[in-house]
């Protein structure tokens, strides 16, 4: 059963050790977006090295705390509930870009993402580079977060604050992430579904390039590429 | 999570930190061989309202000439090859010929101290960055309003 379901009090080792891995992860991803895409220039290949580390340390992870793919997040049976519980804060959300967007004199325009690839390859692309984000947020960072705090507002910012962090120093991405960051988390720690999430990734990713200023987005550049 | 699991996460996490630390390390001592040339040798002699002149020599490509760019109080003056006659640069056993120094003729200065700093330009990354590299020391200088500049070594 998962680490997080036991209610059962839990002793200051494991909560420190849950604040170590977080920490452990996003210095890996702060690594690959600052240090190495600034020194390796084209080379993919060392900004890879961190990422990798993480995604074999994460996964090790859950193997040490017997976690299952479904507890993760990996399941389809609570897909439906999950898209419920996301419905209407994308709706606000679109509507809201929408609304921004008009006001800095942009008009939406839903064939720009990736010009000259169909929009449903797009959004297959997206879905895929969407699950892999929400896998690493949600499945462990904010399963991590939660054995530090429990489930609740503090985890859920927490999960929100890190996503923030990872695309700075692109402010409207700041902003925009740590807004669907808390949503994210939230909806997960009521029905931990990943694919949801990552269909909500794909489609949000879509309206946001779509309606709020080209200059303001830079091309969703973060990190050090930011000022490539 | 039983401790024998923790242990083995905590451990985990020593060795994580250590690769990353290792991988900073490799990344930035390649950075710093990439963005510079460490068999780089030279020397600004003299400066003054007139001339600035010195040598360059890459230790690595000794036959090579070393491009060159001067710079006035941090203002770019001229580049070249450094490419004059110093056969005391052979003699010292520094090159393979004697094309290796520089002189800078300078354009009128107005009166006062200044600073002149030659850099050698070093191109890495297949020409995608090209990086300057300081040859010798800055050396001050002072133009009088007359005429007539000094230099100090």
């Amino acid at each position: 059963m998962s680490a997080i379901a036991n209610d059962a009090p839990r002793d200051i080792g494991d909560r420190q050790l849950a604040a170590w891995e977080i920490a452990s992860v996003v210095s890996s991803m702060l690594i690959a977006e600052w240090i190495a895409a600034s020194v390796a220039g084209g080379s993919r290949l060392v900004v890879a090295i961190p990422i990798t580390l993480a995604f074999a340390f994460m996964i090790t992870s859950h193997r040490l705390r017997s976690e299952t793919l479904r507890d993760l997040g990996f399941r389809f049976d609570n897909f439906a509930r999950a898209g419920m519980l996301l419905l209407i804060p994308m709706a606000v959300t679109a509507v809201l870009c929408l609304v921004v967007g008009r006001w800095f004199g942009r008009r939406p325009d839903f064939s720009n993402w990736h010009a000259g690839t169909p929009i449903i390859v797009q959004l297959v692309l997206g879905f895929g580079w969407g699950l892999a984000q929400q896998y690493v947020l949600q499945g462990f960072i904010n399963r991590r977060a939660q054995l530090f705090s429990n489930q609740g507002w503090l985890s859920v910012l927490l999960v929100a604050a890190v996503f923030a962090v990872l695309h700075l120093p692109n402010v409207w991405l700041v902003v925009a992430t740590f807004a669907g960051g808390v949503v994210w988390a939230l909806v997960y720690q009521r029905a931990p579904n990943l694919f949801a999430l990552a269909v909500s990734h794909s489609v949000m990713t879509w309206v946001v390039v779509s309606t709020l200023p080209t200059s303001a987005l830079h091309h969703l550049r973060i990190g050090f590429k930011y000022f490539g | 999570m039983d401790t024998r699991s923790k242990s083995k996460l905590g451990h985990l996490l020593i060795a994580k930190s250590m690769a990353e630390a290792l991988l900073i390390t490799a990344v930035a001592v390649g950075f710093y061989f990439a963005t510079s040339n460490p068999y780089l040798r030279g020397v600004v002699d003299y400066a003054d309202n007139h001339a600035v002149a010195g040598w360059a020599v890459d230790e690595a490509h000794p036959a090579a000439r070393v491009e060159v760019q001067l710079y006035i109080d941090g203002i770019f003056v001229a580049d070249q090859a450094a490419a004059e006659f110093r056969p005391d640069i052979r003699e010292a056993r520094r090159a393979e010929d004697d094309r290796h120094g520089f002189v800078f003729k300078l354009p009128p200065i107005p009166p006062g101290d200044h600073e002149a700093r030659v850099y050698a330009t070093h191109v890495s990354s297949a020409g995608a960055r090209r990086t300057l590299q300081l040859i010798g020391k800055p050396l001050r200088f002072h133009v009088t309003a007359v005429e007539k500049g000094d230099a100090r070594r």
